[in-house]
């Protein structure tokens, strides 16, 4: 006890000295490690192998730190009751500085030598800066505060100290298990609270076939390394300009050339080479993904063309895609009384909102007349199908009709519409399919239907403008 | 009259401490139940009831999100289906149940012809193991089809020619050459087929549609199934109610079957004397009465037994609508053949199931029987193909020229094939075959399936699969993908797991057979 007094005296006697050299040492070592990234350029090259040797430590020591900064406010709250643990945060402190910056240097070891780059590796390298010079800041203010200064300041910059800490580990986590880590299975209701940071894409290739087969490939198997976060060897995967620009290799698609294609070749080798794609036991590509991936640089590596030879998928489809419709959610109240009120149901295409509104009157057809119709104009955008087969509108529904402007089938067979207003239907550009099987509709009538671009499927059947052959397919008629 | 100890009627209430138990049980009870502890015993479960009905309501909600307007207008389901924008409304299954010999009717192998009566490679066989009935044969000669083939639409398809009229569609088939499937012996095989699984006790694919996709007619069932009259020259395989159960699933999702006579629903007109009035009232009464048990009990069959009850009522209107053909048109009979007109029969079932699918009927299976062919192939295999050949037709036809086949996804499938080597005696001009497993031809058509391509390849003896397999599961998989449903997220918790029609093992929706 006596010894500890004494060395607190001394302490007091040459504070104002000790603590200005200590803080000048603090600027110093600050400076040097501001400078130390424009040393150490990350230039997406990897280096030296024993530097990656020895920052492959990082992520094993980089805990040791971290857990004896959390207990520090913990010491030091403790301390203000029991002397003993407040020493014992002083000795901790000291410790966390010394394995923090042994850390820091492994750590720029390690991305400087694995050739790593991108933003959040920034992030986490300054993250990583900041916090140590905290730390310095902390060492030094500490007796002061032990001296009975500094009141406010000292947990303030303990708090600093912590919320950098849990950036920088945010950071450095995004790193080994990508950025969605912590959000992906998070309960429906919280995600709303993170908008969602969701594969980039290229904005300007929508539906084509690059977007639709080839990305969410790149996006699944490797954009976690080779994307806007983490550019591994330089080389980012996340956008077509990007990809086809290649890293420090060169570039990595030769379009019609599959096995001249670096990319191809990394993921087909053996899992066993030591340059096989995707790295470190993450996931290799499946065969299937592999032949689309050929299929698709064989035939030119095209971000435009919308489909891939030799490759069966959905995409040949002549449907066009869905249009989505706008947000109805407000009007639930009054979709649940139209339907007690006027007996036909408005249905959801999907789970998915935006597919749209289905009116079916099945339960009610032969009753249903225009009026009813007219009734559900106010939901007109929202309404993709119009099942109104056999019911009793007549050819006054054409003018509620036409206000269902994301309309894209419509059923009136088995009714008595005669055709006569059909060219108001001309203004709906998303209609495909009409039935007017069973209807007293003319071949004269259907003339104006040849307006409308993507009507694809009419339906005459038993109708005047049936056409006369026996053929069966002659029923479906092609306005192309 | 002597009362039970704990009966809590009698005069007076015994506690616990009355009864004959040892006395230190007794003073553990009496210890236990203070006031403290009751009281902080009801703190504990009302937090913890809260923390339950939180998370509940926590995860019902991401579960159902989207699925707002689907219970708005479906009363049936409140969870999110279908899961994207499906091709198909409504599926239709005309089953061949009995196993129909691919190699005679789709599957051509002219090179067969050249190796008749030669014994088949061990090593197409392998090592698997046959059914009681060919196991004990000392040879396997290769019988090959007695019927020739011919190239069929745009697409020269090969099709036999006991086909005539399927192979005038072709065009608008996807043809699926190599389904293949786990069960040898009918029984699991069609089991496996229609519920995922060979053991019974699972729902069905209509079951599962009903249950999840809903009705889109109330004044009929969701899930109808038909059975064609039996001919008893064929070797007819039972089939039960169980290949349309709803298993663990409540049983208003099973299918209703329409029997093939005249009368299609039993009982289902009143009796003389008794108008609508009265039968509305007296519904009225036992759903009162059946409330109150569901009250008291809780039992979910109860509610089933309510529906079945009003859709009973519902269905003594919109039953005789449905099976009155006299508003057909000529066309109808034109394409569907006189034989449409005998209640019963495939090609009236098939009309049925086009009504069906007009007014709404969500899944229409259709099966049927004798298709079992051991022997006698060519004397039995003409007889079948013509009493199914032109319903199929013309139900696609049909469908087709009317609108309908846009949206309605029709399937045929028999629950597994046959042998190329002959059961029993193969002579010049006829010949037997067993059951096969390893492969069998089926197809689909219409909304969500690319028309006019065939899919998959076989070997040289029609034996095994060479190219792209359709387990069935997959095949099942790809049904549900046409309605809009993700097979993998479409579960029912029962028994702990979380049980789906493509049952434990993994299944893929077969992309080469999408639109």
């Amino acid at each position: 006890m006596i010894d500890a007094h004494k060395l607190i005296d001394a302490i007091r006697s040459l504070r104002i000295g000790f603590a200005s050299a200590k803080w000048l040492y603090t600027l110093g070592v600050s400076t040097l490690l501001v400078l130390l990234p424009f040393a150490l350029r990350l230039d997406g090259r990897p280096h030296a192998d024993w530097l990656q040797f020895l920052g492959r430590f990082h992520p094993l020591l980089v805990h040791l730190p971290i857990g004896m900064l959390v207990v520090l406010p913990f010491l030091e709250l403790a301390g203000t009751t029991r002397p003993g643990l407040r020493e014992a945060a002083g000795f901790v402190l000291h410790v966390t500085l010394a394995t923090g910056a042994i850390t820091l240097v492994l750590g720029i070891l390690l991305a400087y030598g694995s050739g790593v780059m991108g933003a959040t590796v920034t992030r986490h390298m300054w993250g990583g800066i900041a916090l140590l010079i905290e730390l310095m800041v902390w060492v030094t203010v500490r007796p002061a505060w032990i001296a009975g200064q500094l009141q406010r300041a000292y947990p303030t910059l303990l708090a600093v100290c912590l919320l950098t800490l849990t950036w920088t580990a945010h950071q450095g986590g995004s790193l080994t298990h990508g950025s969605d880590y912590l959000t992906r299975y998070m309960p429906g209701p919280l995600k709303r609270f993170f908008p969602s940071a969701s594969a980039a894409s290229d904005a300007a290739y929508v539906g084509s076939a690059y977007t639709r087969y080839i990305h969410p490939i790149f996006d699944a198997k490797c954009v976690a390394c080779h994307g806007a976060s983490k550019e591994q060897a330089g080389l980012r995967l996340d956008f077509y300009d990007l990809l086809m620009r290649g890293g420090k290799d060169g570039t990595v698609i030769a379009p019609r050339n599959p096995d001249h294609s670096l990319l191809l070749q990394r993921v087909t080798l053996s899992p066993n080479d030591r340059h096989f794609m995707p790295a470190e036991g993450r996931t290799p590509l499946t065969a299937d993904e592999i032949a689309a991936l050929r299929a698709w640089i064989l035939a030119g590596a095209s971000p435009t063309g919308s489909s891939i030879p030799g490759i069966a998928t959905a995409a040949e489809s002549a449907d066009l895609p869905l249009q989505p419709v706008g947000a109805y959610s407000d009007l639930m109240n009054e979709i649940r009384q139209m339907q007690s009120s006027e007996g036909a149901k408005l249905v959801a295409v999907s789970a998915k909102p935006s597919d749209g509104l289905i009116l079916r009157t099945t339960d009610v057809a032969s009753t249903f007349n225009d009026a009813q119709l007219a009734r559900f104009q106010r939901f007109a955008p929202f309404i993709v199908e119009a099942e109104l087969g056999r019911t009793a509108v007549s050819d006054s529904c054409f003018d509620t009709l036409s206000k269902f402007v994301n309309l894209r089938a419509l059923h009136l067979e088995g009714t008595a519409v005669t055709g006569r207003r059909l060219g108001k239907l001309s203004s709906l550009s998303q209609l495909t399919y009409l039935n007017l099987s069973g209807t007293k509709v003319t071949s004269d009538a259907l003339v104006p239907l040849k307006s409308i671009p993507n009507l694809r499927h009419i339906y005459l059947f038993e109708t005047p403008a049936e056409p006369a052959s026996a053929d069966t397919n002659s029923t479906r008629r092609s306005t192309q | 009259m002597k009362q039970h100890p704990l009966c809590s009627d009698c005069e007076n209430p015994v506690t616990p401490l009355d009864l004959p138990i040892p006395r230190a049980v007794k003073q553990e009870w009496a210890a236990l139940e203070t006031r403290r502890r009751f009281l902080g015993r009801s703190g504990k479960v009302l937090g913890w009831a809260a923390l339950a009905g939180l998370f509940g309501e926590l995860g019902q909600r991401s579960y159902a999100r989207g699925a707002d307007v689907n219970s708005a207008s479906e009363a049936s389901n409140g969870f999110g289906l279908p899961h994207f924008a499906p091709k198909a409304k409504r599926a239709i299954y005309l089953f061949m149940s009995g196993g129909p010999p691919q190699m005679d009717l789709f599957d051509y192998k002219p090179s067969l012809a050249a190796q008749f009566n030669q014994d088949m490679p061990d090593s197409v066989r392998g090592n698997q193991q046959l059914t009681g009935m060919t196991a004990g044969q000392s040879h396997f000669p290769v019988a090959p089809s007695h019927w020739p083939f011919a190239q069929h639409g745009q697409t020269g398809t090969w099709v036999s020619n006991l086909l005539p009229y399927t192979a005038r569609m072709v065009d608008d088939l996807t043809i699926i050459k190599t389904t293949n499937t786990d069960a040898i012996n009918h029984e699991p095989a069609i089991m496996l087929m229609n519920t995922g699984n060979m053991n019974a006790g699972k729902p069905c694919l209509g079951a599962w549609l009903a249950y999840g996709l809903g009705s889109m007619n109330d004044n009929l069932p969701t899930f109808i199934v038909l059975q064609t009259k039996t001919n008893p020259k064929e070797n007819n395989q039972p089939v039960s109610s169980r290949l349309w159960g709803s298993g663990f699933l409540s049983s208003e999702y099973a299918g209703v079957g329409l029997r093939s006579g005249t009368d299609p629903v039993l009982y289902l007109a009143d009796p003389a004397g008794v108008d609508r009035d009265v039968r509305r009232k007296m519904l009225d009464t036992v759903e009162e009465i059946n409330r109150q048990t569901l009250a008291e009990v809780g039992d979910p069959e109860t509610n089933a037994r309510i529906a079945q009850y009003e859709m009973a009522f519902r269905m003594q209107s919109s039953v005789p609508e449905l099976i009155d053909l006299s508003k057909e048109p000529p066309s109808t009979w034109d394409l569907y053949g006189p034989e449409a007109k005998q209640p019963g029969t495939f090609a009236y079932n098939c009309l049925l199931a086009r009504r069906m699918a007009e007014r709404g009927v969500r899944f229409t299976q259709i099966y049927k029987r004798g298709w079992d062919v051991h022997d006698n192939v060519v004397g039995m295999l003409p007889g079948l193909c013509q009493e199914t050949d032109r319903g199929a037709y013309a139900l696609v036809t049909d469908l087709r020229r009317r609108g309908l086949l846009d949206d309605t996804l029709v399937i045929w499938a028999g629950e597994f094939g046959r042998t190329v080597y002959s059961q029993g005696g193969l002579t010049q001009d006829n010949y037997g075959r067993d059951h096969h497993p390893r492969c069998f031809t089926t197809w689909m058509a219409g909304g969500g399936v690319r028309p006019g391509i065939t899919y998959g390849e076989t070997d040289a003896f029609s034996y095994n699969v060479v190219k792209d397999p359709v387990h069935v599961r997959d095949f099942n998989a790809t049904i549900l993908h046409c309605l809009g449903i993700d097979h993998n997220k479409f579960t029912y918790k029962f028994q702990g797991l979380d049980q789906k029609l493509t049952s434990p093992v993994p299944a893929f929706v077969v992309q080469g057979l999408l639109a």
